[in-house]
């Protein structure tokens, strides 16, 4: 599903990826974790193609990323969920709006956009929110709505950047349960995090970043 | 459909939210529209009233004084026949003589101490409107000139000259006016599609990573341009033609014998202008929008 061989990535002066590679398989659960500036950012931006790799072999699926052409990313895109950091949501835009976005780019039909919405919406128990406006959440519902927009194109992988960062441990909780039940519909999860509370006991693999590649890879 | 709408909906909430910077453009964008407009009807005017004046403009041919009838009555047959001569008008020698007299009145006896009639007899040609300029009068002239029987060909050469000076300045003005205003059109939607552009930055980032293409992105934005453009432009026709006809009528009830000079724009401009703000409108956004990396 994923494949990093020998990656490289550098940011002007500062090396942040050097001879990194790792494997993934379809239908996993992963996460990548290590010290604050160690990379997993990047990587996961590299895999969303948000960054271009300098260096090395990177693929998801059928789409070898280092030689996708600019005008291709979208396509590629629109088969990947990502659940930023920044949650990037769109404060002019009801929930259901943000949510319903992701299919509109996928230029679907109005009913089919309605359906899938309210239906995903249901799931991450924010259908009662649908016409507020992301302002007026909390962080935890607002991290909801992230992913189920990320989740509502039903996506073959979902990479999730710190998803629990800001939030308490009851939301972190829900918001890992809902990562395990997306997981278990067949759509690989990949996570970055430095929480080890996430993964400790949660019987996934887990990727260390450290001097600017994958060293280490545990079972949590 | 439901793609379409969104574009449509997208760019009709950010029009309503931007209130206040689209008003200013479409008023920029009709000022600009209105000053042409304005020229235009000056120079349509201006145009239709050279062209009345124009219309009596005509060639004298003048004849050989052993010209024969029949060689006359050829001649005659000859300019009815050419399709750049309107009207051709005869006057013999001995007709002219008669004028003359008819005209001295009492003084006609000066006339009879010429033993023979020295005025010879004459053609006025009366030509189309296309050769009423420069070179094609001169051009007709020297053609006729060349024709058997005919002595001499005059035309009023520096009037007509003067004429076609004013016209082409008249011209230049309104496409240097035209140039200028459509750039202005231009830049003025420009710097405001800019502006939405990157206020809406964040926006357009978040719509890429989640797939969008350059298109769904930018077309909102084009759509507004396109919006923008087309009510200042619609704005201009109304005002312009409200204007016009306003104004036409208070000229007419102070000098009621203008009413035949005074030719109101022909109704497709007033249809083109929206079109022309739309197109240069859209333009400047889609220079806007295209020069803009994200």
């Amino acid at each position: 599903m994923i494949k990093l061989s020998k990656v490289e990535k550098t940011y002007e002066d500062a090396v942040v990826l050097k001879n990194c590679s790792m494997v993934m398989d379809r239908g996993e659960f992963a996460f990548i974790t290590g010290p604050s500036g160690a990379g997993k950012s990047t990587l996961l931006k590299l895999l969303y193609c948000s960054e271009q790799v300098d260096n090395g072999h990177i693929s998801v699926d059928e789409w070898i990323l280092n030689k996708l052409k600019k005008r291709t990313v979208p396509y590629f895109r629109r088969n990947i969920g990502v659940v930023f950091q920044d949650f990037k949501l769109l404060f002019n835009k009801s929930v259901f709006e943000n949510v319903a976005l992701t299919l509109r780019i996928h230029r679907m039909g109005a009913k089919e956009i309605m359906e899938r919405v309210k239906s995903i919406l249901k799931e991450v128990k924010l259908l009662h929110k649908s016409d507020i406006f992301p302002q007026y959440l909390s962080g935890g519902e607002q991290q909801r709505v992230v992913i189920a927009r990320a989740m509502v194109s039903q996506p073959m992988l979902l990479l999730a950047d710190e998803p629990t960062g800001n939030l308490d441990s009851d939301n972190a909780r829900t918001i890992m349960r809902l990562f395990r039940e997306i997981n278990t519909k067949g759509t690989t999860v990949l996570i970055a995090t430095h929480n080890e509370d996430l993964y400790y006991g949660s019987g996934r693999r887990v990727f260390f970043l450290n001097n600017n590649r994958i060293d280490k890879e545990i079972v949590g | 459909m439901n793609t379409l709408r969104y574009y449509f909906g997208t760019a009709f909430k950010s029009i309503w939210m931007e209130k206040w910077i689209n008003l200013l453009t479409i008023l920029s964008i009709c000022i600009g529209l209105s000053i042409l407009c304005s020229f235009l009807l000056i120079t349509f005017n201006i145009d239709s009233f050279m062209k009345r004046w124009t219309g009596n403009f005509g060639l004298v041919v003048y004849l050989d004084d052993n010209i024969t009838y029949e060689e006359t009555l050829n001649l005659e047959t000859q300019f009815n026949k050419d399709r750049d001569i309107l009207r051709v008008d005869y006057t013999s020698n001995v007709e002219a003589m008669d004028e003359i007299r008819i005209s001295l009145g009492e003084n006609a006896v000066i006339m009879d101490d010429f033993k023979e009639n020295p005025l010879p007899s004459i053609f006025e040609l009366q030509l189309v409107g296309e050769l009423l300029n420069q070179k094609a009068a001169r051009q007709k002239a020297e053609s006729i000139k060349n024709i058997s029987g005919v002595s001499d060909v005059q035309y009023g050469e520096k009037w007509l000259a003067s004429l076609n000076t004013i016209s082409d300045t008249m011209k230049m003005v309104a496409v240097f006016f035209a140039t200028a205003i459509f750039i202005s059109t231009i830049f003025t939607t420009y710097n405001t599609i800019k502006i939405f552009f990157y206020r809406r930055k964040e926006e357009i980032i978040t719509l890429k990573l989640l797939g969008a293409t350059n298109g769904f992105a930018r077309l909102p934005f084009l759509i507004e341009g396109l919006f923008v453009g087309m009510v200042g432009g619609t704005l201009s026709s109304a005002l312009v033609f409200t204007f016009s006809s306003l104004t036409s009528t208070r000229i007419v009830e102070f000098m009621p014998s203008l009413s035949v000079v005074l030719s109101p724009l022909p109704v497709q401009v007033y249809l083109i202008i929206p079109v022309i703000g739309a197109s240069m409108s859209l333009l400047g956004s889609l220079i806007a929008v295209g020069k803009i990396r994200y």
